[in-house]
């Protein structure tokens, strides 16, 4: 293994302080406590908080977005693990404005039992909570089963629509609502040409041959559609696409943003080239993209690859995306 | 029940669970990891411990804390899963210091159902709550005669584990070898059947 770390124990507070030294002036820890991070910047008073919770090892994902315009906080667990469900509690009473919290996350199951064992305690208390799950990873199983799919890039356009919605001063309610419906119309699915490796694990999540690329695979490693021989930028592009749309049909008139997203160690270059050929597919089919989005933004630590997102939009969601949101890792003001 | 019953009764169960310790990681061992016994005897010596120390009257409250003592000195799912049946108790009680025999049964009762939801489990499984549910079910049925109803519930959970045999698991490592699981007693139910044992024989001793 060679990563530029100190140990792999101190691996997730070393990020941590890091971030704080770093954005201190936006972000903060609650009462000093590395596994939580709270949004410093302003927010309307008695606005619905909005908040996630993720393993460590996905940078800008979970705790990047926590800022203006999306996330009010974050839990951090260890690298690939939930938090545990006491620092979700410390964070949802943090993040309550009298209005209730939306507790927003991927569907895995260590976050959805931390989730769900937090929210009982707080709800004890009376704070109101709403959950909505992110299962956008077409991968991860088919359409008979889409409540079992992961939550992967598509995660991002959910915290940029919720912290939007909270934003308008929307009720928990409708904000939960508008969440659910713009993931109902998002759908992500990725490639993968080389593992990661875990830093307390110190070895790579899986192997593949250097002329293989794993189709479909998780932000996890989790194993894929198939195997195939490395492709072209452009026939990776056909068959995210295809595969997405076969989920997400689109006509011609509709419009859509877009996000190709590197995990960790593929260039900017040749995300450009792969977006370049989803812009040709979709404008083939008079379809318009609306803020792209191009770069890192949920990501497996040194892992190489892409995925690709596609979000429907309509009218409210269109406003929802365009609103402006800041956060140390995240603007959609150059979109 | 009052907080000091409640204590009582949590400590009948502990013992239970301390008697059986070894029991529970052998039938753990065979298509699990093997630390049921650990996890439970651990979690269930806490909640008594917390219990017989706190000086809360809420039982709503009480048991919420319960709960979470409990989790944290057993962090196995079936800890997180207890937890579960701890917190639906404890809304179900919440603002009341003293509950009648039924008023307890029926907290119970939302109890379990708060594990099926929140853990995502039906009778039938190969679970816990092949136990737990006709042990609740008996309770609440018989609640007009407390000392029957303890009786029967502990029979009824007995029954209802010992009905595990014949189940194909779906939950857990032991649905990884789901068809071998046939044949085999599930360890989590013998858990939820030393619960109502433990509650039968503290009301006895009560009389």
């Amino acid at each position: 293994m060679k990563k530029i770390i100190n140990s792999a124990d101190s691996f997730v507070q070393d990020t941590m302080e890091g971030i704080i030294c770093a954005y201190g002036d936006k972000v903060k820890l609650l009462n000093d406590d590395f596994r939580v991070l709270l949004s410093d910047y302003p927010a309307k008073a008695g606005k619905v908080g909005i908040v996630t919770a993720g393993g460590s090892g996905h940078l800008p994902v979970f705790l990047g977005y926590v800022g203006s315009g999306m996330l009010d906080g974050c839990a951090v667990g260890d690298v690939f693990a939930s938090p545990a469900s006491d620092k979700m509690v410390d964070m949802i009473r943090a993040c309550d404005r009298g209005s209730g919290v939306l507790c927003l996350y991927g569907n895995y199951n260590g976050d959805k039992f931390n989730f769900r064992m937090a929210c009982e305690e707080v709800e004890f208390d009376d704070i109101e909570t709403e959950t909505v799950l992110v299962r956008d990873d077409v991968a991860s199983s088919p359409k008979e089963n889409a409540d079992k799919r992961r939550g992967v890039a598509g995660m991002v356009y959910a915290f940029k629509i919720a912290g939007a919605a909270a934003d308008k001063m929307l009720n928990l309610q409708e904000v939960a609502a508008v969440t659910a419906k713009a993931l109902d119309n998002i759908r992500s699915m990725g490639v993968a040409l080389s593992p990661c490796i875990v830093p307390k694990a110190g070895k790579p999540t899986f192997s593949i041959a250097e002329d293989e690329i794993e189709v479909g695979m998780g932000i996890h490693g989790e194993a894929g559609i198939e195997v195939r021989k490395m492709m072209t930028a452009d026939e990776i592009a056909e068959t995210l696409v295809t595969t997405i749309l076969k989920d997400l049909p689109l006509v011609s008139g509709d419009e859509v943003s877009v996000m190709v997203n590197g995990l960790g160690a593929t260039p900017m270059e040749e995300q450009l080239i792969v977006y370049r050929k989803v812009y040709q597919i979709l404008a083939d089919r008079g379809v318009k993209i609306v803020m792209p989005h191009i770069g890192e933004y949920a990501t497996s630590m040194e892992m190489a690859g892409l995925s690709v997102t596609i979000f429907k939009l309509d009218g409210e969601l269109k406003e929802l995306l365009q609103a402006p949101a800041q956060t140390p890792f995240y603007t959609n003001a150059n979109k | 029940m009052n907080s000091k019953s409640l204590a009582g009764m949590i400590s009948a169960i502990s013992v239970q669970m301390t008697e059986n310790r070894d029991y529970l990681i052998e039938l753990d061992q065979v298509n699990g990891d093997g630390d049921l016994g650990i996890s439970m005897d651990d979690g269930y010596r806490a909640a008594a411990g917390f219990l017989a120390e706190a000086g809360e009257k809420d039982l709503g409250k009480l048991i919420m804390a319960c709960g979470k003592v409990f989790n944290a000195s057993a962090p196995s799912s079936l800890g997180t899963i207890t937890t579960f049946g701890f917190m639906g108790m404890a809304k179900a009680l919440k603002g009341k210091e003293e509950a009648s025999f039924e008023e307890a049964a029926l907290a119970m009762l939302a109890g379990v159902e708060n594990i099926m939801a929140k853990a995502e489990c039906k009778v039938g499984e190969k679970t816990f709550v092949d136990a737990l549910y006709p042990g609740v079910q008996a309770l609440v049925e018989y609640a007009g005669d407390p000392a029957a109803a303890v009786t029967k519930a502990a029979a009824a959970a007995a029954a209802g584990s010992e009905a595990t045999r014949q189940m194909r698991a779906v939950h857990g490592r032991a649905a990884y070898s789901a068809e071998r699981s046939i044949g085999i007693l599930d360890g989590g139910s013998v858990v939820g059947a030393l619960i109502f044992k433990g509650i039968a024989e503290y009301c006895k001793g009560r009389k």
